[in-house]
Order: structure tokens, then sequence, then C-alpha cells
């Protein structure tokens, strides 16, 4: 069941105006897609907040606009916590959409009892998939994952009919000894060590030669 | 070793500004937690490394540390009892420029409590006030 997000039509352009909004709660959107006209909306900022954090890539739109719509962008602040802007892209029922999905990995690795660590390399794949079964993230049940052994891309369980856009031999996780920190052995002589500087020996070595 | 880099263009660098805020290095990317500073500052290679050694001694072999700073800007002094003038002083040490929103680091594989506590102790290090942060969800 997509997210139901309540928007208005926004008359409101310019960033002194985007401000305001910000401060009175509600987030500037844009819709467009499909070769209809774009449009530019207003949404809460506690449902938007709430929907990405529930992972929704594909979300319901009511109240001034009543049709289904993927977050396409999203521009965040410097500290990443606030939305500034949301771009939404018109989508039907039957529509494929190519959408990034987070990979989440669920459960206790037999490997770490062995002394392994697990790393977890990638993190989101590019999917392509109906508008509306596009997961809310990837789970990886990482309970058999031995020590020495790796999940890769083409190991995700996928939602029907859904591809897979990545590299299908990349590792998503695997399950390794911790590599060692390695021995401080450079030691600065006197603590003068500088790094080269670019065209600053060569000039000194023609010199040198002549 | 305290990070430098290999090749440099100059060996000295202007002091600079630091304006704004980062707009780029600002969330986390390689990790599930960072600690990211919500002021500017100079962090210096030796303060880089002290957070790095603070970090790992209570990690240990559980997770995995990532620095998200270099310092790349040469900091010269002029050495004490000496009289002013007689041009500029030589390079003393290096720092990483930061500004409020950069990621200093980030943690991989250990729950929040840990990942929390272990930047506790690394924020102790930071010339510069930081914060907890979280991945973002998209």
């Amino acid at each position: 069941m997509a997210e139901v997000l309540q928007v208005e039509v926004r008359q409101s352009r310019g960033k002194r105006n985007s401000r305001r909004m910000r401060r009175a709660g509600t987030i500037p959107a844009v819709l467009y897609g499909h070769g209809e006209e774009t449009v530019s909306l207003a949404v809460r900022t506690d449902a938007m907040q709430a929907a990405v954090r529930h992972g929704s890539h594909v979300v319901e739109l009511a109240g001034a606009v009543q049709q289904s719509a993927l977050i396409r962008e999203m521009q965040w602040d410097v500290w990443g916590k606030g939305i500034l802007h949301v771009d939404f892209a018109r989508v039907s029922a039957d529509e494929t959409v190519e959408v990034v999905v987070s990979v989440e990995l669920r459960g206790q690795s037999p490997g770490v009892k062995e002394g392994g660590i697990v790393e977890h390399l990638v993190r989101e794949v590019e999917i392509e998939c109906k508008a509306t079964s596009v997961p809310e993230k990837l789970v990886v049940n990482i309970n058999h994952l031995k020590l020495g052994e790796a999940i890769t891309v083409a190991d995700l369980a996928l939602p029907e009919g859904a591809k897979c856009h990545g590299d299908p031999v990349a590792i998503v996780a695997h399950c390794v000894l911790p590599v060692a920190a390695p021995e401080e052995e450079e030691v600065i002589e006197g603590g003068e060590a500088e790094p080269e500087v670019i065209g600053g020996r060569k000039e000194e070595e023609e010199g040198e030669a002549e | 070793m305290a990070l430098m880099p290999k090749r440099v263009k100059h060996r000295k660098s202007q002091r600079g500004r630091i304006k704004g805020n980062a707009t780029r290095g600002n969330h986390v990317v390689f990790g599930d937690f960072g600690l990211q500073t919500v002021q500017g500052g100079w962090v210096s290679a030796a303060t880089i490394e002290a957070g790095r050694i603070a970090a790992q001694q209570y990690l240990r072999a559980e997770g995995r540390l990532y620095i998200r700073i270099f310092p790349h800007k040469s900091v010269t002094s002029i050495p004490l009892e000496t009289r002013m003038g007689k041009g500029k002083g030589e390079p003393d040490f290096w720092a990483a420029v930061v500004r409020p929103g950069t990621v200093l680091y980030e943690i991989g594989g250990v729950t929040e409590a840990a990942a929390r506590l272990c930047f506790t102790r690394l924020a102790h290090k930071m010339p510069v006030k930081v914060r907890f942060i979280r991945r973002r969800a998209m």
C-alpha cells in the first residue's frame, strides 16, 4: 500500500517564498511526467519525512492532485536532516520504473563467531520493476553467511518481474577476517619529511646537469 | 604516521577563509553512522590520527572505520624567539579544512550504541564541535 501524501497546488515561486513555506512546515515540490503539464506543489514536511523514513518510493498524492507518483529526486539541507525540495514523477500502475533501492542485512552471520566481520559493500542497487511492486528495501538474510563466503547482487531476492541493473557479480556483503592494521614502519627522521614538490626537484636536477 | 600529501604543487599555502557550509562530503556514504562537524576549522593530521587511534582502540577488530577528511593544507609557523619579518615561516603541520556539515569519520558494521560510544571517545579529540548522524534513508 503506497503512502498517501496530501498536497496543495503552490502559486508562490522563488527562494524567499520557498523559505517561508519551509518555516511554516511545508516543502515545495513539483510534479511532472507523462507529457502533461508541470505542477508546482506543496507537501507537509512531517508527512514527507515519514514517507522517506518508511522507504516509500511510489506515493499516492491526494488533495489538489490525485495521482500516483514516484519520488524521483530529493534535495537535502547541509545537515542531511531536512528535505528542501521533492521531485515527483507521474506513474501509472502498469508502468515500469527504475528506482534505487537500499539493501539491508538481517540476521547474525555464523562467521562472526569464528572471528570474522561482515562487510556491507553494496548498500543500494538500481532495479527496474512495476510501479506497484517497488519494494521499500531489499532484505538480505545473512544467517547462513559463513566465514569466507559472499552474497552477490545476483543472489538478491527481487520482486516478481524485477530486473537488477547492477553488476551481478558485485559483492553485496561478505564475511572476512579483519585486516590487521599496518605496522608503523615509516618513522619520520627528525620530523622533517615533506611531500615532493611538483616541478621543484626537476628544475634542481636540470640545474646540476648544466 | 600522520597523513600528508605525497606530492604538492606548492610547499606553503595561504591561510584562506572558511565560508559557508559543506555542500559535499556532508552525508554518510561508506558506513552506517558518521561524525559530522557543526563548526568550520582546521583539523590537523595529528588530530585525525589521534581520532583514528581512539576509535580503533574502542572498536578493536569489530566494525570498520572510515576517515573522510585528508590534510591537504600545509600550515607554516615562525620559530620561537625569532624577530618578525624575513619571509614566511616553514611548514609546521598539515591540516584538513572542514566546513560546517563535513563528515569527519564513519563507522560501519557495529550497533548504534557501540558507534555512539566510539564517536564520544573520538569527539573529545576534535578541535570542532561534532555530532552523531545516521545514514540517510534515500
